[in-house]
This record gives C-alpha cells, sequence and structure tokens, in this order.
C-alpha cells in the first residue's frame, strides 16, 4: 500500500487520511481481532489462535466485567 | 531565536487566559458573549499542560520512556495491548466522560456560571487532572493494577477494603441518580420514550449483526446502527402527533422507573454482545458526534450567556437543589472538575495498553482537561438560555407548583421574568407537552443545546428534532452507564459475596448470577424510585449524595496516591496530591454534615424526616398520603444513614494511611514500594504503535 503512493503528490493528505482512519478503527474496536492475530504471531507464533467470533466475545465479556464507563 | 518565539507564544496565551477570565469574573451589567468562556477555558488548560503537567511529569513522577510498559512486556492482543497515544486518548477520553460533567455544571448553573466555571477550570486543573495522572502512572508501574489492589498493597489491607466498598456504594448511587436523570426526562413524554426504547432492538440488531454476519467489525455495524437511531429520533415526531400511538409510550415516573429496573436486571444478565457491548458502541459514536457538534455548535452561534454571575441562591435556597455555595457548588459539579470514577479507569483499563510512560502526561492529565472542557461546553448551554426559563425547567413541582401559571408566578418573584406563554410556547415547540418540573439537568441542557443547534441549522422549525436528538443522546448514553454500571456492580457483589462463600464468586454460576444481578439492580432501583416520589424532587437528595460519594473515591485516590509518593521519596513535592486531597476531605465532611444534620428541612436529611413525622403527629398530613409520608421519611434517614458510613469509612481510611505515613516518615517502617522492577523497552524512539502492520 504504501509504495503504490509514493511518487504521488498527494502522499501527505493520503498517509494522513490512512491514519486517521487506522485510528478511528483501532479506536472503535474494529480493528482488534487483526492486532491480536498480530500480536499472536509475534508473541505466541506457535499456540493456536481464536477465531474471530470466538475472539469478539471473549473480548466484549471481558471488557464489560470491570468499570469501563463512567460518570 | 526560536525561543524567544516560544516565550512569546506561551507569553499570548497566557495573557489571552488570564484576560479572558478576568472579564468573566469581573464582568456586571449586560450579557456577557460565550467565546470569553471558550478563551479562559482553553488559555487555562494550555497553560497548565504545557508548565503544571510538564512540572508533574518531570519532578513529581519522573516519566521514564525508556522503561517497558506493561503492554510491551505482557502483550497479549487482548488486555495488554500497545496502543497509539492518541487512538488510546480517545479510547480514554470515551470512557472518562459520561452524563457528570453535563448534568452537573447545569445544575450548579443555579448559583450563577461564575462559581461554577472557575471551579470547572481551577479543580480540574490542581485536582481532577492531577488525579487522573499520578494514578494512571502508579497503575502503569503496576502492570495496571486497579485502585482497590492499589490501596491493599501500598496502604493496608483494610485500606483496600474499604476503598472496594466505596466504589461499590458510588457505584450504586450513581446508578440510581442518572436513572432518575432520564426519568426526569422520558416521564410523559411519548416522543423521547419512544426513541429510546427503540436502541434497545437497534442495538440488538447491532449486536447479532457483530456476532454472527460480521464478527468484531464494529465500525460498519456502528454505523447502521447510528443511522437507524437517527431515524427513531425523527419518526418519534410521528409517534408523539399520532394519539394512539403516543398514549402507548407516555409513562408515568414510576411506570419508567419499573422499566428501567427490568432493563438494567435484563442488561447485566443477558450475553454481553447481545445488548451491552452493541449499545455501548452506538454510544460512544454518538457521544463523539454530539460533543464535536455541541463545541462546533458553541463556536458558531457564540451565544449570549443571560444568566447572572452570581444569583441570590448562592444564599442556600436555589429551588434545583439546596445549600450555600461552599460546599455544595463543588458537591454538585463533581465529574467536570474532579471525579473519583476516573481513578478506576485510570487504573485498570487503559495503563494495560499505554506504549510509554511518557504518553501518560497527555492521556491521564490531557483527557481530563478535554471533560473539563466539556463541562465548561453544558454551563454555557445552560446559561444562555433565559435563567426563568431554565429555573422552570430544573424547580421540582414542590417548590414552583406544577401549572406554567404558577411556575411564571413563582420563578418571576425571584426577580427572573417569566410567563406562562413562554413555557407553553416552547414546550410545543420542542414537541413536548410540558418541560416544567423536569430537574435533572438532561431537558434544560438538551433546550440549550437545541436553541444553539437550531440557530446554526434549520431554524426555530427544526428546534423540535434538535431537542430530542440531544435527549436522546444524553438518555442513550447515560442507559449505557446504567447497564455497564449494573453488570460491574454484579461482578463486585459476587467477588465481595466470593469471600463469604466461594462458589458465589464464579461469575458463569447461573444462581449467583441471578442472585448478585438483583441484589445490585435492587439497590439502585430503590434509590431510584425515593427519588421518584420525592416531593422536592429526588435531585435534591440523590445528586449531592452522588457528589459527596464521588468526591469521597476521589479523596481515596489521592490517599493511596499520597502514600505511595511518600514511599518514592519525594516529600518535597507532596503537596501536589496533599493540598487536592485536605480540598476534598473538607468539602465533603462539610457538605456530609449539613446534609444529615441541617437544621433547614430542604438540606439536612434528618431534619426533614423530623419535620414531616411532625406533621403526621400534627394530624396535617391526609390519611391517604399518610403512608407515602411514612415512606419519604424512612427515606430521608436512609439517605443519612449512607452518607455518615460513606464519611466514616473515608474517616477511617485516612486515619490508617496518616498512621501509615507517620511510621514511613518516622523510618519505623521501610517503605517497600509494590512497582514492577525496570525493563528496558525494546521499540525505538519513533515507534508509535499504528505504524506497522498494513490494513
Amino acid at each position: 500500500m504504501l509504495q503504490k503512493t509514493r511518487d504521488n503528490s498527494l502522499r501527505p493528505l493520503r498517509r494522513a487520511l490512512r491514519l486517521l482512519w487506522r485510528g478511528v478503527r483501532e479506536w472503535c474496536g474494529d480493528a482488534a481481532y487483526e492486532q491480536y492475530l498480530r500480536s499472536r504471531a509475534t508473541q505466541a507464533p506457535t499456540e493456536a489462535h481464536l477465531s474471530a467470533e470466538e475472539f469478539y466475545v471473549e473480548r466484549v465479556n471481558r471488557r464489560y466485567s470491570r468499570p469501563n464507563r463512567c460518570c | 531565536m526560536k525561543r524567544v518565539f516560544r516565550i512569546a507564544v506561551w507569553t499570548i496565551v497566557a495573557v489571552v487566559g488570564a484576560g479572558a477570565l478576568a472579564k468573566i469574573a469581573l464582568h456586571r451589567g449586560e450579557p456577557i458573549n460565550a467565546m470569553w468562556f471558550v478563551l479562559a477555558a482553553v488559555g487555562c488548560y494550555l497553560i497548565a499542560f504545557r508548565f503544571y503537567s510538564a512540572f508533574l511529569a518531570a519532578r513529581l513522577l519522573v516519566l521514564d520512556d525508556t522503561r517497558a510498559t506493561p503492554a510491551e512486556r505482557l502483550d497479549d492482543g487482548r488486555d495488554f495491548v500497545p496502543t497509539n497515544k492518541w487512538v488510546l486518548f480517545g479510547h480514554h477520553f470515551a470512557a472518562i466522560a459520561g452524563p457528570g460533567p453535563l448534568v452537573g455544571p447545569t445544575l450548579a448553573a443555579q448559583f450563577g456560571y461564575l462559581p461554577g466555571t472557575l471551579w470547572l477550570i481551577a479543580g480540574a486543573i490542581f485536582a481532577g487532572c492531577v488525579q487522573d495522572f499520578v494514578i494512571l502512572l502508579f497503575s502503569i508501574r503496576r502492570n495496571g493494577k486497579s485502585l482497590g489492589e492499589m490501596a491493599r498493597e501500598e496502604v493496608s489491607r483494610r485500606g483496600g477494603f474499604i476503598a472496594q466498598i466505596a466504589v461499590l456504594a458510588i457505584m450504586v448511587i450513581l446508578l440510581g441518580v442518572v436513572a432518575l436523570v432520564i426519568v426526569n426526562a422520558l416521564k410523559s413524554s411519548p416522543w423521547a420514550t419512544f426513541t429510546l426504547a427503540m436502541t434497545i432492538p437497534i442495538a440488538m440488531l447491532v449486536g447479532l449483526y457483530l456476532r454472527f454476519v460480521r464478527p468484531g467489525r464494529v465500525l460498519e455495524a456502528s454505523l447502521l446502527g447510528v443511522a437507524l437511531v437517527f431515524f427513531v429520533v425523527v419518526a418519534g415526531q410521528w409517534v408523539a402527533e399520532s394519539p394512539s400511538w403516543a398514549a402507548a409510550f407516555t409513562f408515568s415516573g414510576v411506570a419508567l422507573t419499573c422499566a428501567l429496573i427490568a432493563y438494567g436486571f435484563a442488561a447485566s444478565a443477558l450475553p454481553v454482545w447481545l445488548l451491552l457491548a452493541p449499545r455501548d458502541y452506538l454510544s460512544a459514536f454518538i457521544k463523539a458526534g454530539a460533543i464535536c457538534c455541541l463545541a462546533a455548535g458553541i463556536l458558531f452561534v457564540r451565544p449570549n450567556i443571560l444568566m447572572p454571575p452570581l444569583t441570590t441562591f448562592i444564599d442556600g435556597n436555589g429551588p434545583v437543589f439546596s445549600g450555600k455555595i461552599f460546599p455544595f457548588c463543588f458537591i454538585t459539579i463533581a465529574c467536570g472538575a474532579v471525579s473519583g470514577f476516573h481513578s478506576l479507569i485510570s487504573s485498570g483499563t487503559t495503563p494495560k495498553m499505554i506504549l510509554r510512560e511518557g504518553h501518560a502526561r497527555m492521556i491521564g492529565y490531557g483527557a481530563m482537561l478535554l471533560e473539563s472542557f466539556v463541562g465548561v461546553m453544558a454551563m454555557v448551554a445552560a446559561c444562555a438560555m433565559s435563567p426563568g426559563v431554565y429555573f422552570a425547567i430544573n424547580s421540582p413541582a414542590g417548590i414552583v407548583g406544577s401549572s406554567a401559571e404558577a411556575a411564571a408566578h413563582a420563578i418571576s418573584g425571584w426577580g427572573y421574568a417569566l410567563t406562562a406563554s413562554t413555557m407553553t410556547d416552547l414546550a410545543r415547540s420542542v414537541g413536548e407537552t410540558t418541560l416544567l418540573n423536569r430537574a435533572g439537568g438532561a431537558p434544560s441542557l438538551a433546550v440549550g443545546m437545541a436553541q444553539i443547534f437550531s440557530s446554526s441549522i434549520g431554524g426555530p422549525r427544526l428546534l423540535s428534532i434538535w431537542y430530542h436528538f440531544a435527549i436522546m443522546f444524553e438518555a442513550l448514553f447515560i442507559l449505557t452507564v446504567l447497564d455497564a454500571g449494573t453488570r460491574v456492580g454484579r461482578f463486585m457483589i459476587q467477588e465481595l459475596g466470593g469471600r463469604v462463600w466461594k462458589p458465589f464468586a464464579r461469575t458463569s454460576w447461573v444462581p449467583g448470577m441471578l442472585i448478585a444481578s438483583a441484589l445490585i439492580v435492587g439497590m439502585w432501583g430503590y434509590f431510584l424510585y425515593a427519588g421518584v416520589v420525592d416531593p422536592l424532587g429526588g435531585i435534591n437528595s440523590l445528586w449531592p449524595l452522588f457528589g459527596i460519594a464521588n468526591q469521597l473515591l476521589a479523596a481515596v485516590a489521592l490517599v493511596v496516591a499520597t502514600t505511595i509518593l511518600i514511599k518514592m521519596g519525594r516529600l518535597r513535592w507532596l503537596w501536589v496530591t496533599v493540598v487536592p486531597m485536605i480540598w476534598l476531605v473538607i468539602v465533603t465532611m462539610t457538605a456530609s454534615y449539613q446534609k444529615i444534620f441541617s437544621a433547614n428541612p430542604r438540606i439536612g436529611f434528618l431534619c426533614f424526616a423530623q419535620t414531616l413525622g411532625t406533621q403526621i403527629l400534627a394530624g396535617k398530613i391526609p390519611p391517604e398520603k399518610l403512608a407515602d409520608t411514612r415512606r419519604i421519611i424512612f427515606n430521608q434517614r436512609l439517605d443519612a444513614m449512607v452518607t455518615a458510613v460513606l464519611a466514616l469509612m473515608i474517616l477511617v481510611l485516612i486515619a490508617e494511611a496518616i498512621v501509615q505515613w507517620y511510621l514511613l516518615l518516622s523510618k519505623r517502617k521501610p517503605a517497600t514500594l509494590h512497582e514492577t522492577p525496570y525493563v528496558a523497552t525494546a521499540w525505538g524512539e519513533n515507534y508509535s504503535g499504528l505504524a506497522h502492520g498494513d490494513d
């Protein structure tokens, strides 16, 4: 992806938009499974990992069992 | 040259901030423009962030970017996820910003705009941000331990236990009072009730999509949900206009109370993915959008502030809630200036995701500055409407009467011009039958927001849509606090119960789950019910109770932080946490004492109970109201007891901590910190967490 846009004059703008998009996806949890796979690949490459559905259910279960929303 | 330029820029920021602050403080006479509030707040925040937080980072906490954070050392892709600084800022801000900074300043506007605005700014800079920042760092250095665990390890076992009980107590009161805010906004409003009720099936639809159709694709599912929510806001108008549908969605306060209790129980017991999580995603998007809209609206419209700087109600006879400016202004503002609840997010969730210690300054200190700014915007929205209207919306029927004529007469008598037709016209133009006696801050904030929005887009014709959009936004994320809080409260009860009888702590054990859910819902439901039937409008007794509990929790967090700082040997800078801690203790203890023992029946719980008791004895209460009155007496005594127990617990914790401080300072006890040992980071200086991988 990055290589393709390198010779383009709009590169800084595209890069900023891509960063923003990536930021929004990470902020809302859209990219959580990708982050998990990436983390597993580096931390424990040999172990089996969860499927997208299992991961999602496990993630929301953990997330909502401790204070995560304030007054 | 660069240095000179930088000094010049910061001097300008300082002068503008101080000038705007002076303008707000000294201005008398004509209405002042809201831009002065924005300038004063932003100027102060920039200076505080640039200098005070830099001082805290360098001298008090000595942040070390070479030290590996828990997210790096323990990376598991689930809880411990290295996260980009700005993404985590958004995360942390979405977690800490709730209804508190919107409701608190709106209620405190009854003293006039000045005291609340000053405390929002000063309290955040010197207390709220400091608390969030230090607790965040201490938790980072302890692998993301929670406040309760840190209290147990660093102060004492009993300290940890007290902190845990305090958290549960504030949770119960918080849930009761935010539920009351929803009830007051929804009662006899078919439009708002329909919209909010429809968000439940919408959330379930989003939940099913996220579970079965495209697991975990939060963005697309939430956008779909947000579009549906906007649609039901508009559709609510059709419901309100159809007599038969309107009747089906018109509920009394007590009926809404029962519905909310049933909802809370269901949200706690149902699978998280079905209702709680998708609703939270929706609410996060709508919250972010609505706050940006409010900021843009204020900048674009630049409304005039019609509320005077100080009203006559600083003497303690305010209709919205009673009590003098000290301590009740501080208790009422609560979250926007300093919120003990933030220490639960700053410990536990955020520290497990932070990339570098240095980011704690922006995330801990900076996010709270932004929350304080949300509080200032709420203050602006409340003060930009005519004071007469503000008081008519927020005063309980027991004080101004329940008809527009009576309210107009009473409020004009206080010196705030209001005609009965103003209120009936306003109610009609926002699509409601009445706006009177809707204490709780949400409706008046919605009117304020709607007036600001409609003067930029749509004009008076869209006022009703904007109003219901604002109500939906507030109600939606209050409901999120309600169901997320109920669930967390359920786990806390199960954990506490597990100390007595082990199987109870197993979260998958169905009877335990049902009992714990019923207990937590029963507790906040009781406070909610008591608030709904309270003749003085439950906000008068419940919001201060919530404020006291919240500020006490902040005092607990600062006590824990001070103990850790003593152990770290940072004695020279100890005032940073000790001064706000002492202030919070003074404020909360004064408020607790007055709420329990004041001889004014509108302030003192016991005095009000006694007044009613005397009336019963004198035969002044009609027989059909006897049972209700007895129940109110019981509720007042219960409130007094809860306040007393909370205050007492905190005093015990502080006594415990002072003993520890004495032992540590006199070297009778070795200072053993429970920090994790230093590990150097393996990441390069430019690693931002977003740079790797592609999408």
